[in-house]
C-alpha cells in the first residue's frame, strides 16, 4: 500500500493543522460536541460524588431519612442517564465532523486528479493515484474518529477527575497527580523505543510479502533449477527475522505499555491507603473518600495509555494527508484559454514537433492542413508516432515545435468547452460504465432523445438496442461486459455522433473489432464525408482505403502522402504495410485453444 | 471452540508455554482480587478503630508486592502466550511455503496469486490470533468472571453479589443485538468502501474518454453521490458502535446503585461491613472485561476457523504431477516424444495430436507454428508441468515418469517466454541455479549470452540489483540474463522457449553461434516465433493445430513452399516495413 513510506520521525504539524482546519469549518457541530462532552464528563465524575455523600452523610451515620435518600438516588440515576446520553450524542457529533470532513477531502482529491494534466497519468501507476483517493482518506479518517475525540474527551476526562478530587481532598489530589507525570515519562519513552522497532517489525513484513509474492510467480523457476530447499531456508530466514521483531516489540510492550500503569497505578493505590491510614491514627476520616478516590484512580491511567495507543494513527494520518495534499497542491490543467469557435472545421498541422523526454524525438516536421468535411488517415508502423499525433491532435499534451491550427484559431488557445462540442473522438478501448446504454450514449450531458436515437441509427446500433429488453435502458454491466468488443465499439462511435460534432477523431478505433463493426463503422464513416472533418488513425489500412488522403509516418515523420491506390502504385512504406496486412491473414491461422 | 480442538496438535506441542502463561495468568488474576479485599479490611479497621501501625505497614507492604509480583507475571504470560502464537504463525507460514515448492505450475495457474498471498498472510493473521487473543480472552475472561462472582459471593454476600448482577444479563443481551448489528453494518461499509475504490480506478483508467468528453464535473457528482453514501454507511457503523460504551456506562452505574442501595442496607443490618461494601464496588468494575472478553472471543474464533479451513485446504490440494520415480542417473542426451493424444484436464479439444520426435544427442530441435499450435504444451509435457497417459516422453532411453522430479530438472536446461528475474543481484540471478559458481564462471556464460558488456556498464555491474523493487531492465536484457541463468547449469538439454523474441537479430546470431561452440554434444529445443534462429537446426517441426504439419531442415521447408516457406516471406516483408522502406 505505501509506495513511497516516509520514515519522517517527526510530525508535520503544518500538514496537522490543515486537516484539523478541515474540521473548524463545522464550528456549530464542534461546539454541540464540547457541550456534549463536559456535560457527559460531568456526569461520570459527579456520580462517585453522590456515593460519597451517601456513605459519609448518612451510611456512618446509621441515619436514613426516606424523602433526602431516594433524592439522592434519583439525582444518581438522572446524573447517569444525562451522562450516557450526553457521551452518544457528543460521539455522533465527532463522527459527523470526520465523515464530512473525509468525504470533502476525498471529493477535493479526487476533483484534482480529474483535472490533471495527461502527462501527470503517464508516470503514475492507475493502482497508486487510487490508493491516494481512497486508502490515503481512510487513513485520515481515523485522525478524526480515534484521535481526536480520543483526545479530547480523555483530556477533558482526566481534567475533570482531579477537580473532582480537589473538591474531596487536595492532599490526596496531589497525591495521586503524582501518576500523570509519571504515567506520561513511561510513555514518552514507550513511544521513543517503540518508532524504531516498528518501523523494523513493518519492512520485515514487507519484505516477507515481497518474498512471498515473487516465490510465487517465480515458482517454476525455482523448481526447474531445484532450488527449492535453498528457497525454502532463506524464506525460513525471513520468516524467523519477522518473528525476531516481533518478539522485540512484544517485549517492550509487555514491559511498559500494559503492565506498567497498572503498577504505578498499585502503587499510587498504595500511597493512598498510607496516608489513609495514618490520617485515621489523627483524626477522623471520611470512609466515603477513600471509596471515591479508589474509584477515580482506576479512571485516569486508562486514558492515557489509550491515548499513547492512537499516537500511531495520528502518525499515519498525518503522513496520508500530507500526501493526499500534494496531489491536492500540484497545478492542474491551466483552463486559461477563452477563444472560441465556429468554424467549417479545418484542421492545420503545422510544422509539429514533440518529445516526451526532451531528448528522443516522437514526431518532427509533422505539416499538412484537412479542409472541412475532408477524410485523412494516418497510417504507419508501431511506433511509428501516430498515436503522439492522435494526442496532441485532443490536446492531451502541448507540442514543443509548430501549432495545430482548428479554423485558423490556435488548438491552445481554443476554450474547452467549445473545443469538446466541436470535436468528436472514438478511441481504441472503449470505455464502458455501468449504468443505461442510454447513459452510455449521452455520458450524463443534456443530449435530446432525437438525436440519441439518430446517433445510434447512424452507428448500426439502433436495432440491436431495441432488441434489448429495456431498449435504451438496459443497464450494461461492468465495462460493457454483455456487450461484445465490437458493439462497445459501435457504442462509443454513437456516443460521439450525438455531439455531432464538426470534426470527428477516431484513434485506432478498429484495431480490436472483428470485420463486421469494422464494415459498419467505414460505412459511417464514408456518410459523414463532405459534411463531417474526418481524421482517422488506423493500424488496418481497410478501414481507411476510402481516405482523400493517407499520411504515412515512419518514426516520426512523414515517408508518404496520397490516396491509396496513388499510394499502393508506389513501390514504398504504404504498399510493404498493405501486402504484409495481406499475408498475415495466411500465416496466422490462428485457431487459439483455451 | 472446535477450532481449539483442530489446533489441539500445536497447544500439545507448546504445552509447556501454555501452561506456564495459562498458570501466571491464573496468579494474576486471583492477585489483583485480593487488592480491593485489602482496602475492605483496612477501611472496617480504620471504621472500628482497631487498626495498628504495623498492620497499615504491613498491608500497604502487601499492596507494593503485589503491584511488584502482578507486574512481573504479565509481562511473563505475555511473553509465554504471545510466543506461542507467534510461532504458530511461523510454522503456518513455512509449512505453507515449503508445500507451495512442491506445487506443479498447474497449480499456481488455479490460484491466484493474489489469493495465496491472502492465505498466506490474512488468514495466518488469524489463525494466530486465535492462538493468541483467543486463548487470553476465552481464558482470562472465564477465569476473571468466574473468580469475581466467586469472591463476591462467598466472601462478601451471595445476595447482594445476585443484586448487583441483575444489571448485567441485560448488557450481554444488549452487546449480542449490537454485534449482528455491527457485523451487519460493518460489511455494508466495507462494501460502500470497494464501490468507492472502483468507482476512481474506473474515472482514472478512463481520464483520455473524461477529458475527450468534458465528463469532468459529471465524474465530480457521481464520486461525490458514492462519497455521499461511503460516509452514510460509515455513520451507520460509528452510530452502532458508540452504543458500547453508554451501554457499558449505564450498566455498571446501574449496578453501583442497586449494590450501594442494598449495600447500605446490609451495613445497617451489620450483614456486612462498610469495607466490605467498598472493596465489592471494586470486584464489580472488574465484570466488565470478562463480557468483552466472551464477546470478543467468538469473533475471534469465527474468522480463525474460517481462515484454518482455507489453510488446511490449501494444504491439502495434493501436487498434480506426483514425484514417484526412482532412475537418478541418465546416460545420453537424446529425447523422444511420442505422444498420441493430449488434452488439458477439463477441456475437450485435444491440444496435440500424433506426434513422433525423436532428437539424437548433441543436435538442435526447432519447433515453429502459429499461436496456439501447441508449441508451449510440447516443451511442458517434457518438463512435466503436467502428465498424461498416452504420452510417452524420453530423454537417454528412460521415460522422464521413471525419473525423480530432481534428476529431470537436471538433466534440462530451460529459458522460458518472459525471463523472470528475482529481487537480488544480477550475478545473484544468474548463478540462481548454482549458487556457489564464481564471479569468472558468471562472467563466461553472461559473455556467451551478449550480456556481459550491459552488466559492466552498470555502475555496480554484476552487483546491480534487478528485479520488482531493483533497477528496470529492458526486455532483451532480461532475455539475455535468463540465458546465462540456463547455460550456468551446463545441462544435457537446452530450452529456449521463444527466448530471443526481444534480442535484435544480429545478438540472436551472435548468441545462436556461442551455443552451437560450447554445446557441441549437447541437444538444444528452440522454439520460436522468428525462424531466423533455427535455421540451423538439424531439425525443423512445424506444429499446426496441435500436428506435426511440416518437417525438415531449414533448405527443405524452403522447397517445400508451406507455411514455413511463406512465414520466412513474411518476416522478411515485416523487417522492410520495420525499417521504413
Amino acid at each position: 500500500m505505501n509506495l513511497d513510506d516516509k520514515h519522517s520521525e517527526g510530525l508535520d504539524l503544518s500538514a496537522l493543522w490543515r486537516l484539523l482546519r478541515y474540521a473548524l469549518s463545522y464550528p456549530r457541530l464542534l461546539k454541540q460536541a464540547g457541550g456534549l462532552l463536559l456535560l457527559a464528563t460531568a456526569g461520570q465524575v459527579l456520580g462517585p460524588v453522590l456515593v460519597k455523600v451517601f456513605l459519609d452523610d448518612y451510611v456512618t451515620q446509621g441515619h436514613y431519612p426516606v424523602l433526602e435518600l431516594g433524592g439522592l438516588a434519583l439525582a444518581y440515576v438522572i446524573f447517569y442517564a444525562l451522562s450516557a446520553w450526553a457521551g452518544y450524542q457528543n460521539a455522533m457529533r465527532f463522527n459527523e465532523v470526520a465523515f464530512n470532513v473525509v468525504r470533502t477531502i476525498r471529493s477535493q482529491v479526487f476533483a484534482a486528479v480529474m483535472r490533471k494534466p495527461l502527462s501527470y497519468f503517464d508516470h503514475r501507476p492507475t493502482g497508486a493515484l487510487v490508493s491516494r483517493i481512497t486508502n490515503d482518506t481512510e487513513a485520515i479518517k481515523e485522525l478524526f474518529v480515534q484521535v481526536m475525540s480520543t483526545f479530547v474527551q480523555n483530556v477533558t476526562l482526566i481534567i475533570a477527575v482531579f477537580i473532582a478530587m480537589a473538591y474531596l481532598d487536595v492532599r490526596l489530589m496531589l497525591l495521586c497527580s503524582i501518576i500523570l507525570p509519571t504515567v506520561i515519562i513511561v510513555m514518552f519513552y514507550y513511544q521513543r523505543l517503540s518508532a524504531p522497532r516498528y518501523h523494523r517489525a513493518r519492512s520485515v513484513l514487507s519484505r516477507i510479502n515481497a518474498t512471498l509474492s515473487e516465490s510465487i510467480q517465480g515458482m517454476r523457476i525455482v523448481q526447474m533449477l531445484n532450488q527449492q530447499k535453498r528457497f525454502n531456508a532463506d524464506f525460513g530466514n525471513v520468516s524467523q527475522d519477522l518473528f525476531n521483531a516481533r518478539m522485540s516489540n512484544l517485549r517492550l510492550d509487555a514491559l511498559m505499555l500494559r503492565p506498567l500503569p497498572d503498577l504505578i497505578r498499585t502503587l499510587t493505590l498504595a500511597g493512598l491507603l498510607y496516608y489513609f491510614g495514618t490520617q485515621s491514627f489523627e483524626s477522623v476520616v471520611e470512609v466515603g473518600v477513600i471509596y471515591a478516590f479508589i474509584n477515580y484512580l482506576s479512571r485516569i491511567t486508562q486514558p492515557v495509555v489509550e491515548m499513547t495507543q492512537r499516537l500511531s494513527l495520528l502518525q499515519q494520518a498525518v503522513v496520508a494527508g500530507e500526501r493526499v495534499f500534494g496531489i491536492m497542491d500540484e497545478a492542474s490543467e491551466s483552463q486559461l484559454p477563452s477563444a472560441s469557435l465556429i468554424g467549417a472545421g479545418r484542421v492545420q498541422v503545422e510544422d509539429l514537433g514533440f518529445s516526451y523526454d526532451g531528448e528522443h524525438p516522437v514526431l518532427e516536421g509533422i505539416d499538412f492542413t484537412v479542409e472541412p468535411g475532408q477524410f485523412y488517415a494516418i497510417v504507419g508502423h508501431t511506433g511509428s508516432g501516430k498515436s503522439t499525433l492522435m494526442s496532441l491532435l485532443l490536446r492531451f499534451y502541448t507540442p514543443q515545435k509548430g501549432r495545430i491550427l482548428i479554423d485558423g484559431t490556435p488548438l491552445d488557445q481554443i476554450d474547452q468547452d467549445n473545443l469538446r462540442e466541436q470535436m468528436g473522438v472514438v478511441l481504441q478501448d472503449p470505455f464502458i460504465s455501468a449504468g443505461s446504454v442510454r447513459d452510455n450514449i449521452t455520458l450524463g450531458l443534456p443530449i435530446p432523445e432525437e438525436k440519441m436515437i439518430a446517433a445510434a441509427q447512424q452507428a448500426q446500433l439502433h436495432e440491436f438496442v431495441m432488441s434489448l429488453p429495456d431498449g435504451y435502458d438496459t443497464l450494461l454491466g461492468e465495462r460493457g461486459g454483455n456487450l461484445s468488443t465490437g458493439q462497445r465499439q459501435l457504442l462509443s462511435l454513437a456516443r460521439t455522433l450525438a455531439r455531432e460534432p464538426r470534426i470527428l477523431i477516431l484513434d485506432e478505433a478498429t484495431a480490436n473489432v472483428d470485420s463486421h463493426t469494422e464494415a459498419v463503422i467505414t460505412k459511417a464513416l464514408n456518410k459523414l464525408r463532405g459534411s463531417t472533418t474526418i481524421l482517422a488513425i488506423a493500424h488496418r489500412l481497410s478501414t481507411i482505403t476510402h481516405a482523400d488522403q493517407i499520411v504515412v509516418l515512419h518514426q516520426g515523420r512523414i515517408v508518404q502522402q496520397g490516396p491509396h491506390q496513388a499510394l499502393l502504385a508506389q513501390d514504398g512504406l504504404y504498399r510493404h504495410m498493405h501486402e504484409l496486412q495481406l499475408q498475415k491473414a495466411l500465416v496466422a491461422d490462428a485457431v487459439v485453444y483455451p | 471452540m472446535e477450532l481449539f480442538f483442530k489446533l489441539g496438535w500445536y497447544f500439545k506441542a507448546q504445552w509447556r508455554r501454555y501452561t506456564a502463561a495459562i498458570l501466571m495468568l491464573l496468579g494474576t488474576d486471583v492477585l489483583e482480587m485480593t487488592v480491593p479485599w485489602i482496602t475492605g479490611l483496612l477501611i472496617d479497621q480504620v471504621v472500628a478503630n482497631t487498626l495498628s501501625r504495623e498492620l497499615l505497614m504491613r498491608y500497604v507492604g502487601i499492596v507494593v508486592a503485589i503491584g511488584f509480583v502482578v507486574y512481573v507475571m504479565r509481562y511473563l504470560w505475555r511473553v509465554f502466550l504471545f510466543y506461542s502464537s507467534f510461532q504458530l504463525a511461523e510454522t503456518m507460514r513455512q509449512r505453507l511455503y515449503a508445500h507451495m515448492t512442491k506445487m506443479a505450475p498447474q497449480f499456481f495457474a488455479q490460484h491466484r496469486t493474489g489469493d495465496l498471498m491472502a492465505r498466506a498472510t490474512n488468514d495466518i493473521s488469524a489463525l494466530e490470533m486465535t492462538a493468541g487473543e483467543g486463548v487470553l480472552s476465552g481464558i482470562d475472561g472465564l477465569v476473571t468472571g468466574v473468580l469475581v462472582i466467586a469472591i463476591m459471593m462467598f466472601f462478601i454476600d451471595w445476595q447482594l453479589t445476585l443484586v448487583a448482577l441483575l444489571p448485567f444479563p441485560f448488557m450481554a443481551w444488549y452487546f449480542t443485538i449490537l454485534g449482528e448489528r455491527l457485523h451487519v453494518s460493518f460489511r455494508d461499509a466495507q462494501e460502500r468502501f470497494s464501490d468507492l475504490n472502483d468507482r476512481v480506478q474506473e474515472s482514472v483508467s478512463g481520464i483520455r474518454m473524461v477529458r475527450a468528453f468534458g465528463r469532468e464535473q459529471v465524474e465530480d457528482d457521481n464520486f461525490l453521490h458514492i462519497a455521499d453514501r461511503t460516509a452514510e454507511a460509515n455513520m451507520r457503523v460509528a452510530a452502532t458502535d458508540s452504543l458500547y460504551d453508554p451501554a457499558i456506562f449505564i450498566t455498571v452505574g446501574s449496578s453501583f446503585l442497586l449494590c450501594i442501595s442494598m449495600g447500605a442496607w446490609q451495613v445497617e443490618q451489620e450483614r456486612i461491613t462498610l469495607g466490605q461494601l467498598t472493596s465489592f464496588t471494586m470486584y464489580l468494575g472488574f465484570l466488565v472485561w470478562p463480557m468483552f472478553a466472551y464477546g470478543w472471543l467468538l469473533n475471534i474464533l469465527e474468522r480463525g476457523s474460517a481462515a484454518y479451513e482455507r489453510i488446511q485446504q490449501l494444504l491439502e490440494t495434493e501436487s498434480p504431477v506426483q514425484d514417484a520415480g526412482v532412475v537418478t542417473e541418465v546416460a545420453g542426451a537424446d529425447v523422444h516424444f511420442g505422444i498420441k493424444s493430449f488434452t488439458h484436464l477439463g477441456s475437450a479439444m485435444p491440444v496435440l495430436h500424433n506426434i513422433q520426435i525423436d532428437v539424437e544427442s548433441g543436435h538442435t530441435l526447432g519447433i515453429v507454428g502459429p499461436t496456439g499450435s501447441g508449441k508451449t504444451s510440447l516443451i511442458n509435457l517434457l518438463l512435466r508441468y503436467f502428465d498424461h497417459p498416452d504420452c510417452d516422453l524420453r530423454i537417454g532411453g528412460v521415460s522422464i515418469q521413471d525419473l525423480t522430479l530432481e534428476t529431470l530438472r537436471a538433466q534440462i536446461a530451460m529459458v522460458p517466454q518472459d525471463p523472470f528475474l528475482f529481487t537480488a543481484t544480477i550475478a545473484e540471478n544468474i548463478a540462481l541455479g548454482k549458487p556457489n559458481a564464481s564471479r569468472e564462471e558468471i562472467r563466461a556464460v553472461a559473455d556467451l549470452a551478449a550480456i556481459d558488456q550491459d552488466i559492466m556498464r552498470f555502475p555496480q555491474g554484476y552487483e546491480t540489483l534487478v528485479g520488482e523493487r531493483g533497477i528496470t531492465l529492458s526486455g532483451g536484457q532480461k532475455q539475455r540474463i535468463a540465458i546465462a541463468r540456463a547455460l550456468l547449469l551446463d545441462a544435457p538439454i537446452l530450452i529456449l522457449d521463444d527466448a530471443l523474441s526481444a534480442v535484435d537479430v544480429g545478438t540472436e546470431r551472435s548468441i545462436l553461434k556461442h551455443l552451437r561452440e560450447v554445446r557441441a554434444q549437447r541437444t538444444s529445443i528452440v522454439l520460436c516465433h522468428r525462424l531466423s534462429a533455427v535455421e540451423d537446426a538439424q531439425q525443423i517441426v512445424v506444429l499446426n493445430h496441435g500436428e506435426v504439419v511440416e518437417r525438415g531442415t531449414h533448405s527443405q521447408l524452403l522447397a517445400h513452399k508451406g507455411w514455413y516457406a511463406q512465414m520466412v516471406d513474411y518476416q522478411r516483408l515485416e523487417r522492410t516495413v520495420e525499417s521504413g522502406r
